[in-house]
Order: structure tokens, then C-alpha cells, then sequence
């Protein structure tokens, strides 16, 4: 009798599906990239013309060598440069961005109050911007070289020749000053008190605070800019739209559909509009992104107290903690934003698909 | 050729209605806006202003917002009432007296003054308060460095000064000499002692809220956006005019905008200058003019062989067209005289207004030897109190043109300008200057040679003339205001003949208010108004 000997089978190793081992690699690439905008941004600050402790003392004090050192000491600009940037991104593993020179709060506190009063018209702006987008981007290519497209290109090409500042003026004195429709500027009117901080999002907190004057009062305040910003950001993405879906237009598969005899709503919709998604879907998303970073002279000039404001403030006063607490963040989105439409381009497109 | 699709009317209409709807609701939502008025609005003023302010700390406060609501929210021990700055007059002293060589003086607190928690004021809590200032080496703490401040008992406060200064009772006006709540400041991390410059906690929690004893109580500061005040119910004087005060970060274009259309207590701080023009006969409008504007030489041969040529600071005085410069800036005041501005006590008399002579710019230029003299001229690329500064900067490229001087401008960002200006690199600029407090004593020191503005252009006492120096050590060795405001006179004429500065135009500071309100008055104290003062109008 011969026994055969039986070893148990290797243990398997759990596989790890795709999508995690994408993610994984996808945030390891972006702590490597916020490192590096972490650097680059602080030696920028270092390179820029200008002392912070002239931009933040007075000239009598300048003249105060007392002063000066207890300043330098008080922000850490006695020590070394690379010293600061160590301590810098030991106290930012920690979560600690610092303080801000020009607010003394710290910078973590300053972002939580103005990037959701940025997102209060960038998330509006952005919808309102994909919808018309699309629509008369989609509108102008399907008439292509008629009356109607031509009118849609000369509007679009106003739309992004026209300086959003000036834009924003504009929509002041017409809204506000000749017809007092609109309220002048700010996020609530005087009377008011923000809500309970819930979001940060003063429409949504004074519904959740059941105070829906306090919300109608944050929606109106809010309007001007978001038609700013959507006006703006729809020229560029209906040109986007209409050069994308003229494209589609133009391939083989398009003209086959119709020769198939499908119906003209099922190739707009199923071909023709989801083949050109992929490339408006990054549009978007950069759009958006640019939005939350760079919208300093609309915010400038709606009073609206902002991530945009923020930014030009800080870079101001030379105020580098607060600069580089804007610039982690934009870095931020963008990598989230980009990652986000990375993501939706499988669902868009089943070509596009992890393996 | 791509197909052309014929996209069902159904589709169409729904499309068509969608981006519509899209507008429509964007443009509706704008248009129903603004309607809020209520009983609430009457009781609270606002006030439109560009915020510059860092910190509502008194220790550690500087900017002009910052001085617009810490002069409410806290009292100092003398105070300036309406735009009358000759005379400092009783705050939390109801008196005081002054050693007759300016060096010892003594302040007599009032009995009935609280702070905002209901505690009494006491001697040492403006001990405290003082000597934080001081010990915090903030921006303005330099003023009170020869200062010895104690408490002598529960009612008195000793000042000693080291050199003879008859600017204390004017620096105990000062917003920063604020005086805070030494208990509650002290419990939230503040010193008093050497150790503040690095040790005091206490100023995020002054940022947030008040230790003091003035008429409002800071209910909630958002950086960049409003402050929020209210009335302080333990106010030991009268009650301010209105419950609620929003100060709100606004631009001066869209101030202008706003205070027209306003039907509300409301008003704005920064419509100065050309802005003024076109604005509605119902605002009134309150000015004083407070802030100089001069363009600066640099002495150093090394930087510029031209500028360091006395005769050619000369040349450029006498081209320029004071008249065109005034109304440029707007000013009621007139052409420039000198370089203490019209609202402040040492001013020169109309008689000493500039005027252009182009033949003696010309013979300056000629008999020093200077052909086609040509010099960078750098500024700061703002608009400041409702003048662009690039403005200003034409009219003196094309004045001195006239004479055979060649400027070539050079605007630049204000940080870069601070820069290459505070680091004595730049040939020839300019730069508005006000003064820090209500006394000619602050542009003296840092104007004269041994001050920060002269060492910026290398003007060393070595450079300067005999008379400059003379009148420079007669003004600081007076002990009155009288005696310093007569000394300047002389400084100035001093200053005009051999300073490298070349004095251009005066402004004014600006409050323009609506009809609902009264009592709105600029003053050049440094707080632009004095928000208690303002009532609803009767």
C-alpha cells in the first residue's frame, strides 16, 4: 500500500480588487504632490519680493530692533529656512497649517470659514454652468453653421472676452444701483446673523436652523454672484461642448447609427453625447477646480467674503502661512477633482476601465 | 459634411425650457432680492469700509479698522471728542496733571467707569494695559518706550517719562493706550511684564471678544467679511445711538454705490477723493484734510548721481504744479503747504501755499550743471483714499518734464514697493504719509535726519543742513504743545528748503453718511469717527 502524501494548497493571498489598489496608488501620487506643492509654494514665498515684517509693522517700529526681533521671533523667521519648512511640515502632518499673520487665527480656522462661502456660489455656478453648457453647446453643434450656431459662438466668444471683474460691475449697478433688485454685496444683509455652522453653506445651515428668511436672505445675496460665475463659466464650457460634440459628429459610427435607422433621441443621447462626456467631464471638473482656487475679483467686488478674498489678502500681507494653507488646498482639489473625473470617465465610457 | 439631426419639437421644447429655466431662476432669485427692511435695520448702523485690520488686541492694534472699533469697544484715559483734535479731553480720567517739564504726569480715574462685565476700573488695570503696550514690541509700542506707568493707588496712574514729552496726554488718547481688564486679559494668557513679546497669549481671545469698558461689546469679528457690535448694557456713560453696530468689508466704488441707494442708518468711510464727486446732495459728507503725499530723493550718489544733487530736489519743487496736484487729490484744502497736513495742530498758514515756478527750475537745473537730468521714480500701484496714485504720478512725470527733468515711472505692487522704498535702494518715489497720532511730533521724528523715512533716502545728519538740524532738536527740546507747534513752523520751512522730499498735495479723510443718521464726523484722531457719537437723526 503506498500512501501519497497530501500537502495543503498555498494559501491564496486575498486578492485585492482593482479599484483599491487604484486608489491606493492614486493617493500615494497625491501625497507626493502635495509635498511637493508644499515645497514649491513655500520656496515661491521665499523668492517673492518683499519682507513680511515690513508688510506687518509699522514704521516706527521698523525702526525698533526690539520690535523687529520680537516679530521674527513671534512668527519663527529668526530661524533658518530650512528649519521653518521642517517645523512647517511637522506641525502640517499634525494637521496644524499654523497661524495666519494677518488674522492671528489659526489657518485651518480661516479656511473653514471662507471656502464654504466659495462653495456657495461655486456649487450653484458649476451646475447651472454644466446644464446650459451642454445644452447649448450640444444646441450649436447639432446646427452646425446655421443662424443659431453662429449666434451661440459670438455669444460664447463675449462671454469669454469679457473680464469677470468687469462683468461683476456691471451686474451690480444694473441689479443693485439702476433697478435695487438685488442686495449690494456681502453674504447676509446687515439684520441678519449667520446661522449655526452645520456645512458652512449659509442657505443649507438656515434651513437646518429652520429659519428659511435667514436662507431666502443668504440665496438672494448669493445670486448676483453665481450668475457671474455662470455666465463666465458657461461661454467657455458651451464652446467646449459644441468643438467636443462636432467631433463626435463627424465619425463613422454616428452616420452608421442613423443608416441602422435608430431613432435620432437614442444616438444624440446614447453615441453622440456620451462619446464627447468624457472630455467635457474634464472640463468641468478644472473648471470647478479654477473656481474654488481663482475667483478673487468676483468675490473682490460682491464683498464676498471668500477663499478668492482670502488669497489675495494673505499674498497681501506676505502672510505665509496663510498662503501656503491656499495653496495646499487648491493643490487639494485639483487632485481630488482630478481623481473624481478619472473615476466618472468609466462610468462614461466602458472602453475606459480598470483591469 | 456631419449629418444634421432634426431633433423631435418635443425634445426641443424641453431643452429650450431647461436653459431657460436655468437663467430664469438665476436672474429671478437676483431680482427679488433685497427686501429685509425691518425694525431691526433702524437700530443698527452700518458702517462700508476696506477692512485693514489685523487685530482687535489693544496691545497690538494699528490699522485704521482695527482703531474704528477698538475705540469703542475700549476707553483709554483721555480721548478726542468729535474732529476737534487740539485738546485731549477726559476719558476714563475724569483729569490730570502735567509736570511743568513734560516729563511726570498724573491721571485721576473716574469712580463710576466699568468694564463691560460690571467690575470697576482701577489704577491697575491701566498699569497693566500700559505696560503690556510696551512690552509687547508691537507697532506702536515704540511711542510709549520711555514711559514709566504705575498705578499709585486705586484711582491714580503715574506716567514718567525719561526725555521731557508733552505727547503724553495725546498718546494716552491713542486707541492702542486702550485700557483692558487686567483679571480677564491676565486669565487668557496676557502679560504685562518683558516676557509679553514672546509670552502673551491673550491675543486671540481679545480678537474674539472685549475686555473693555466702552460703549459696544464685540459680538463677532469674521476677518475679511463684518464686525459685529453691540450696545455695552453696563456702559457707565451714555448710551451709545444705536443697539447694533455691522462694520462690513466693502470696496470704495461699490461704497459709493450702496450709501446712494441706502434708505437706512448707514455709512461709508472710504469714499474720498474724485469718488466724491457725482454723489447725492442728501449725504453729508465730513472731511478733514490729514494725510500728506510727498515724493522722496535718495541722497546716495551710489544710487542716484542725479537725486543726490540738493539742487535738483530744488528744480523738481519749483515744477510742479500744486494746483493741478490739488484737484487731482480732490482736496478742498487747497494746494499744498507743508508737511503737516491742514487738520493738525502746527500747520503752515495759507500764505506758505507752493507754487510753480518753471524759470527758476530751469536756472536751478542750468547753474547746477544738470542737461536732461533723468531719474527712476517708483510708487506704490494703488488707489488710496480714492486717488490712484498712478494719477499723481503723470502729473509729476509731465510737471517736471516741462522743466527738462526726465522721470520715468515705475509703479509697482505694495509689497515690492515697501521693499526697494524701506530698503534705500529706490532713486526717487513717492508715498502718502499721515500721522500716527493727532501730533506733528510722529512725522518730525521719523522725517528728520536719524529718522526711519530719512535713513531710507540716506539722509544722514552729516548730509543735513545746519537750520534742519537746529529746528529738528528746537521742536523735540519743547515741553508744550504751544512751544512744539510754533517749533514746527520753523521745521518745516527748514524741511522745504533742504529735505530730499518734495511735498505734493494733501488729502482728506472721508465719512459720508445718509440722512438717517447724525453725528457722523470725521476726525483725525486716528479712529476716523467715533461710532458712539453717531444717532439716528432727529
Amino acid at each position: 500500500m503506498t500512501t501519497v502524501e497530501t500537502s495543503a494548497p498555498p494559501a491564496r493571498r486575498p486578492r485585492v480588487p482593482p479599484i483599491v489598489r487604484y486608489l491606493a496608488r492614486r493617493l500615494a501620487i497625491a501625497v507626493g504632490l502635495l509635498f511637493g506643492s508644499t515645497l514649491i509654494g513655500f520656496l515661491l514665498v521665499q523668492a517673492v519680493p518683499g519682507d513680511p515684517v515690513a508688510a506687518n509693522l509699522s514704521d516706527e517700529a521698523l525702526g525698533d530692533p526690539a520690535a523687529v526681533a520680537a516679530f521674527e521671533q513671534r512668527w519663527g523667521l529668526d530661524e533658518p529656512l530650512p528649519v521653518q519648512y521642517l517645523t512647517y511640515l511637522r506641525n502640517l502632518v499634525q494637521g496644524d497649517l499654523g497661524t495666519s499673520q494677518h488674522t492671528g487665527r489659526p489657518v485651518v480656522e480661516d479656511l473653514l470659514d471662507h471656502i464654504p462661502a466659495t462653495l456657495e456660489i461655486a456649487l450653484p455656478a458649476i451646475l447651472l454652468s454644466v446644464l446650459l453648457g451642454i445644452g447649448i453647446g450640444m444646441f450649436a453643434a447639432l446646427r452646425h453653421g446655421r443662424a443659431a450656431d453662429q449666434a451661440v459662438r459670438i455669444g460664447s466668444l463675449l462671454g469669454l472676452s469679457t473680464p469677470p471683474f468687469w462683468l461683476s460691475l456691471l451686474a451690480l449697478y444694473l441689479f443693485f444701483f439702476v433697478l435695487g433688485l438685488s442686495p449690494g454685496g456681502g453674504r447676509l444683509s446687515p439684520e441678519f446673523s449667520p446661522p449655526p455652522s452645520v456645512t458652512g453653506l449659509y442657505p443649507v445651515d438656515a434651513l437646518l436652523a429652520g429659519d428659511p428668511m435667514l436662507a431666502w436672505d443668504a440665496v438672494q445675496h448669493a445670486a448676483l454672484p453665481v450668475l457671474v460665475l455662470t455666465l463666465v463659466t458657461t461661454a467657455t464650457l458651451v464652446r467646449f461642448v459644441r468643438s467636443a460634440l462636432l467631433e463626435v459628429l463627424r465619425k463613422d459610427y454616428i452616420t452608421a447609427a442613423h443608416a441602422k435607422g435608430l431613432p435620432p433621441r437614442t444616438v444624440l443621447f446614447r453615441h453622440l453625447l456620451r462619446a464627447g462626456l468624457v472630455q467635457i467631464m474634464t472640463m468641468a471638473g478644472l473648471t470647478f477646480a479654477s473656481m474654488l482656487a481663482g475667483t478673487v475679483l468676483i468675490e473682490s467686488v460682491f464683498a464676498w467674503p471668500g477663499l478668492g478674498n482670502y488669497a489675495y489678502t494673505s499674498a497681501s500681507a506676505l502672510d505665509r502661512p496663510a498662503i501656503l494653507g491656499v495653496t495646499l488646498f487648491v493643490a487639494a482639489t485639483y487632485i481630488l477633482i482630478n481623481l473624481v473625473v478619472d473615476l466618472l470617465y468609466g462610468l462614461a465610457d466602458p472602453r475606459i476601465r480598470l483591469s | 459634411m456631419p449629418r444634421r439631426f432634426r431633433v423631435p419639437a418635443r425634445r426641443r421644447r424641453l431643452l429650450a425650457a431647461v436653459s431657460l429655466a436655468a437663467v430664469v431662476t438665476c436672474v429671478l432669485s437676483a431680482c427679488t432680492a433685497g427686501r429685509a427692511g425691518s425694525a431691526a435695520r433702524d437700530n443698527t448702523l452700518v458702517v462700508d469700509t476696506s477692512f485693514v485690520y489685523k487685530t482687535l488686541d489693544p496691545g497690538m492694534v494699528y490699522e485704521q479698522t482695527g482703531y474704528l472699533a477698538v475705540h469703542v469697544l475700549y476707553e483709554s484715559l483721555l480721548t478726542f471728542e468729535g474732529g476737534d483734535v487740539t485738546e485731549p479731553k477726559p476719558g476714563l480720567a475724569e483729569s490730570y496733571e502735567a509736570s511743568p517739564d513734560a516729563t511726570r504726569f498724573t491721571f485721576t480715574l473716574r469712580e463710576n467707569a466699568t468694564f463691560s462685565d460690571g467690575t470697576p476700573v482701577t489704577a491697575e488695570d491701566a498699569e497693566f494695559s500700559l505696560n503690556r503696550l510696551v512690552n509687547l514690541k508691537g507697532s506702536t509700542s515704540a511711542y510709549f518706550a520711555d514711559l514709566d506707568i504705575r498705578a499709585v493707588d486705586d484711582r491714580t496712574v503715574r506716567v514718567t517719562s525719561r526725555a521731557p514729552n508733552p505727547n503724553v496726554p495725546v498718546l494716552m488718547a491713542m486707541p492702542a493706550a486702550s485700557i483692558v481688564n487686567a483679571d480677564v486679559v491676565a486669565e487668557h494668557g496676557g502679560r504685562s511684564d518683558e516676557s509679553a513679546a514672546s509670552q502673551d497669549r491673550a491675543q486671540s481671545y481679545l480678537d474674539q471678544n472685549t475686555a473693555g469698558s466702552g460703549p459696544y461689546v464685540l459680538e463677532r469679528n469674521q476677518p475679511g467679511e463684518q464686525l459685529v457690535l453691540t450696545a455695552n448694557e453696563n456702559y457707565w456713560g451714555d448710551k451709545p445711538g444705536y443697539a447694533r453696530v455691522v462694520i462690513r468689508n466693502m470696496e470704495a466704488q461699490n461704497q459709493k454705490l450702496t450709501l446712494t441707494r441706502s434708505s437706512s442708518p448707514e455709512i461709508a468711510l472710504d469714499i474720498a477723493g474724485t469718488l466724491l464727486e457725482g454723489l447725492p446732495p442728501s449725504l453729508t459728507v465730513s472731511q478733514q484734510p490729514d494725510t500728506s503725499y510727498f515724493s522722496f530723493v535718495n541722497t546716495d550718489p551710489q544710487v542716484s548721481r542725479v537725486g543726490s544733487r540738493p539742487e535738483f530736489v530744488r528744480a523738481v519743487r519749483a515744477a510742479l504744479d500744486y494746483r493741478g496736484l490739488a484737484e487731482l487729490f480732490g482736496s478742498r484744502s487747497g494746494p499744498a503747504r507743508g508737511l503737516i497736513a491742514p487738520a493738525y495742530p502746527g500747520t503752515l498758514p495759507k500764505q506758505d501755499t507752493l507754487r510753480q515756478d518753471l524759470p527758476l527750475a530751469r536756472k536751478l537745473l542750468r547753474d547746477a550743471g544738470l542737461t536732461d537730468p533723468a531719474i527712476e521714480f517708483i510708487y506704490p500701484a494703488i488707489t488710496y483714499r480714492g486717488v490712484d496714485l498712478g494719477t499723481i504720478a503723470t502729473k509729476v512725470q509731465g510737471d517736471a518734464a516741462k522743466a527738462g527733468i526726465t522721470i520715468e515711472l515705475r509703479p509697482l505692487p505694495m509689497n515690492s514697493f515697501l521693499e526697494q522704498y524701506r530698503g534705500g535702494k529706490a532713486q526717487m518715489g513717492m508715498t502718502p504719509q499721515a500721522l500716527t497720532y493727532p501730533r506733528a511730533d510722529s512725522m518730525v521724528r521719523v522725517m528728520s535726519p536719524g529718522g526711519v523715512n530719512a535713513e531710507r533716502m540716506n539722509w544722514t545728519e552729516d548730509k543735513a543742513s545746519a537750520d534742519v538740524l537746529s529746528a529738528t532738536d528746537d521742536f523735540l527740546a519743547a515741553t508744550t504743545d504751544e512751544q512744539r507747534n510754533a517749533a514746527v513752523v520753523r521745521w518745516q520751512h527748514a524741511m522745504y528748503r533742504d529735505a530730499p522730499y518734495v511735498l505734493l498735495g494733501n488729502n482728506s479723510g472721508t465719512v459720508v453718511s445718509t440722512p438717517e443718521v447724525s453725528g457722523a464726523e470725521y476726525t483725525p484722531a486716528g479712529w476716523i469717527v467715533d461710532l458712539a457719537a453717531v444717532r439716528p437723526a432727529s
